[in-house]
């Protein structure tokens, strides 16, 4: 994958995952808003319908008390108007009042200005009893000239009264320092005219219980005149008013007390503290006639305290929540990224291994029949590997007339022993090019590849040379699976116990010889025929195989597929476990010797066959001077033949034969009529070296081209060179007049 | 073949000894390659023990003429036997040497 598709892919998964974020951050925050926004209102619906109720049980906790005393009082009264016409039973009636009357603290009539005219001016008899309600019942008269009460507000307020009144709350200064009010009621005199106030106190510190903290909220009562009665702060009770107290607690608590609360309305307002704290303030009167009007207050903080907790841990949780997605989705990135990049790697491995099977099949010959010119031999062969490469190999060539061929196993399969199977097939090459002998071929790859064998890797190899002008077999096994031969009987051929190839240097291996006569076949394999295994574990076997080999047509090809027929038969669906390699060799008929073959045997000439290799000069120059000094030339002579053949020859070595194929240089020599004659042949690509343009030999060193010498050196040393294209094959004759000197 | 390059009176002498045939051409030019390091000294092949020089041989004479040359360094070659002279000769080489 290139690095653009990866970035791209990259950007595109972090911008996919940061839009997955948001859209659940947002989802989520979102939720949490909207819970929060319905839990408040209900919670603000709650405290108003808390507020309510507080409210309506205080009023009715006043109305009891309150109403008790007005329906007593109110029922006395013509027990009050009877003891103005009885004087002497006032302090008695007082007394029964007191009695009966538990809630009442004290009693009096205060009467107007001198109505009894021998009691004085101020004339108000009390009943009480002392210290509140639990003390002993007292009498007195309580009417003074210091306690003139003729001109006090609950007196005319009393006095003036259709009947009962509430006066405004007070501290009891001279009895019991509790704070009372009073309830007066106007008493007449036999004709109705009303000549005095009755009044009862009640006690109020039942008041200081009903109002106070309440859980998340405080209420209030106050009176007419806004002092206030109850509150949670003690010391205000009685000293303090609540429009000052409001004052003390913000501006807008006061336009809701002053419009509103002492208005005597009932309702609720929001209410901020001038250190933005807030509240909310619900309010109602107390029902009768006291006037009082009562709140409930609640702090924003404190009825929110616990939503805003919860609200705080979900917007944790929410956030824990997405930094888990953040991993999560990193991760699942990571392992993502992870598993291409597993599958590029195996997607490119892959496509090597394809590309090395490609190549490791190049090497091996695979155009059948191999020599379409030549009919004495053919063959036919197959390579299976079992994975995309194997360590099977099969190779053979003709050189001088001899099929030069080789089958092998190397140890393992895979990319391993694909690579030395390709070492092993390259030093086939390269050392049977110059050695014709199946057991010298053995040696030297043995101790080419013991050398360099650093993973004790090891092949199974057999070679072998045929003669095709004679059907002589030379051969060599190295550990391999011996070769079978179908001729008049279909058999095994002999063979010696070598090592494989590879195993320990300069092991001798051993040259067998053996002969093919027209017609038979030489089959060879490597063990993946012979083991291939069914699904049972079971092997094919060489009986199975000499059984089939014994049965087919004598011909490579149907060998061949025959056989693989019948070991896929065998094998059925079972896995391929090994490589499995087939060669089938026909050795048809000897070669007919034709008339070139015979003048290389006729006398006064020469012959040299040279693989394509440079390194192989110094053969050519020693052949040369055999040949030279065969004539009598003398030194200088030599060296202008030796020249002009190196050069001819090497010209051949790197134009006939392109870099990386073989191929043989025949060379023969012919001395007649004083002319020496050098025919050079070769069947490389069609090569004419005399169309080349002569050097230009005047040019300085910095002109002169690096190259092009040769065959200008050839043509000034010989006195002629000709070419011809003659049955796919370059033919160079050299011809120089030489005068012999002995 | 045989190279061994030694510095004698401030010049690189290269001695040369035995065939120089496409063969030994590929080592006897790893063997030179030291020749290109000449920074301006002179340059001397000496071929007393040269026996027998090929194209591929004359290549390599040319690139060492070449390499020296492009650093301002003269090649003299020094002992050069009448058969090898005269391949030079028909070549031209002798043109572009200078010899001792």
């Amino acid at each position: 994958m290139s690095n653009k598709t990866s970035s791209w892919l990259k950007s595109l998964q972090t911008r996919s995952s940061l839009a997955i974020l948001i859209t659940a951050a947002v989802l989520l925050e979102g939720t949490a808003a909207i819970q929060y926004i319905f839990a408040r209102n209900g919670i603000r619906n709650e405290v108003r319908q808390r507020a309510r109720t507080e409210l309506q049980v205080r009023n009715l906790e006043i109305q009891n008390v309150v109403s008790d005393v007005e329906t007593a009082v109110n029922n006395l009264q013509w027990l009050l108007d009877w003891a103005v016409s009885h004087p002497d039973s006032i302090y008695s009636t007082l007394q029964l009042i007191i009695h009966n009357n538990p809630i009442i603290t004290g009693c009096a009539i205060a009467f107007e200005p001198g109505y009894f005219p021998d009691k004085g001016r101020w004339y108000e008899p009390f009943v009480g009893r002392e210290n509140g309600t639990s003390g002993k019942i007292v009498r007195r008269q309580i009417g003074t000239a210091e306690h003139d009460y003729h001109t006090m507000t609950w007196y005319t307020d009393g006095l003036t009264s259709k009947g009962g009144h509430w006066t405004e709350p007070y501290v009891d200064d001279a009895g019991s320092k509790m704070m009372v009010c009073s309830y007066t009621l106007p008493v007449h005199d036999a004709t109705g005219r009303v000549v005095g106030v009755f009044c009862s106190d009640v006690s109020l510190e039942w008041l200081a219980d009903l109002f106070g903290h309440h859980g998340n909220a405080f209420t209030l009562l106050a009176s007419r005149s806004g002092r206030l009665l109850a509150c949670p702060d003690k010391t205000q009770v009685m000293t303090t008013t609540i429009q000052e107290m409001a004052a003390k607690h913000s501006d807008s608590m006061i336009g809701v007390v002053n419009a509103n609360m002492l208005a005597g309305d009932s309702g609720d307002a929001e209410i901020k503290t001038d250190d933005g704290e807030k509240s909310y303030i619900y309010y109602s009167p107390v029902e009768g006639g006291t006037g009082w009007t009562m709140a409930v207050v609640f702090s924003d903080r404190e009825i929110y305290r616990g939503l805003r907790q919860v609200g705080f841990n979900l917007t944790l949780l929410i956030l824990l929540g997405l930094g888990l997605l953040v991993f999560i989705i990193f991760r699942t990135i990571r392992s993502i990224k992870k598993l291409q990049d597993a599958n590029a790697e195996k997607e490119r491995m892959g496509s090597e291994l394809r590309i090395a099977s490609g190549i490791q099949m190049g090497m091996l010959p695979k155009t059948f029949p191999p020599y379409p010119d030549r009919d004495e031999v053919t063959m036919y062969g197959t390579l299976v590997p079992a994975k995309e490469v194997g360590g099977d190999l099969y190779d053979f060539y003709i050189r001088d007339e001899k099929l030069f061929f080789c089958i092998g196993d190397v140890s393992g399969k895979g990319v391993p022993a694909s690579l030395v199977m390709a070492v092993t097939r390259s030093l086939f090459r390269t050392v049977s090019t110059h050695e014709g002998s199946p057991e010298r071929i053995m040696k030297q790859m043995n101790n080419a590849m013991s050398e360099m064998n650093e993973s004790s890797m090891f092949v199974t190899l057999f070679v072998g040379v045929l003669d095709l002008r004679n059907g002589q077999a030379l051969y060599c096994n190295a550990g391999h699976n011996p070769p079978v031969l179908a001729g008049a009987e279909t058999r095994f051929i002999q063979q010696d116990a070598n090592i494989p190839v590879g195993l320990m240097p300069d092991w001798d291996y051993t040259l067998q010889e053996g002969r093919m006569e027209a017609g038979d076949i030489l089959f060879l394999y490597t063990d993946g025929l012979t083991e291939a295994e069914n699904a049972e574990h079971g092997q094919f076997g060489e009986e199975r195989m000499m059984e089939r080999l014994r049965t087919l047509e004598r011909k490579p090809r149907a060998i061949i597929e025959g056989t693989t027929e019948a070991v896929h038969a065998f094998v059925g669906g079972a896995e391929q476990s090994d490589d499995l390699t087939m060669v089938a060799i026909q050795f048809v008929h000897p070669i007919v010797n034709t008339a070139p073959d015979a003048n290389k045997t006729a006398p006064g000439t020469k012959h040299l066959t040279l693989g394509n290799d440079v390194q192989q000069v110094p053969q050519l120059a020693a052949f040369v001077e055999e040949v030279a000094e065969g004539i009598g030339a003398d030194a200088s002579t030599t060296m202008n033949l030796n020249l002009a053949m190196e050069e001819a020859v090497v010209n051949i070595m790197n134009y006939a034969y392109p870099e990386g194929t073989t191929g043989d240089i025949d060379i023969d020599a012919d001395y007649r009529d004083d002319t020496l004659t050098f025919v050079i042949c070769d069947s490389g690509t069609p090569f004419d070296p005399t169309g080349n343009d002569e050097p230009d030999t005047t040019l300085s060193a910095e002109e002169r081209p690096i190259g092009g010498l040769g065959i200008f050196l050839v043509q000034q040393l010989m006195d002629s060179v000709a070419y011809k294209r003659k049955d796919n094959k370059n033919i160079l004759t050299l011809k120089k007049k030489i005068t012999q000197t002995k | 073949m045989n190279t061994t390059i030694k510095e004698m009176n401030g010049e690189l002498v290269a001695h040369m000894e035995g065939r120089l045939d496409t063969a030994a051409a590929a080592q006897t030019e790893k063997d030179l390659q030291p020749l290109n390091d000449c920074e301006g000294k002179n340059i001397v092949l000496d071929c007393n023990a040269l026996e027998y020089i090929s194209s591929s041989g004359l290549r390599l004479f040319l690139g060492v003429l070449k390499a020296a040359k492009a650093k301002g360094s003269r090649v003299f070659i020094t002992g050069m036997n009448n058969d090898i002279r005269n391949v030079f000769a028909m070549t031209g080489f002798t043109n572009l040497f200078e010899f001792r």
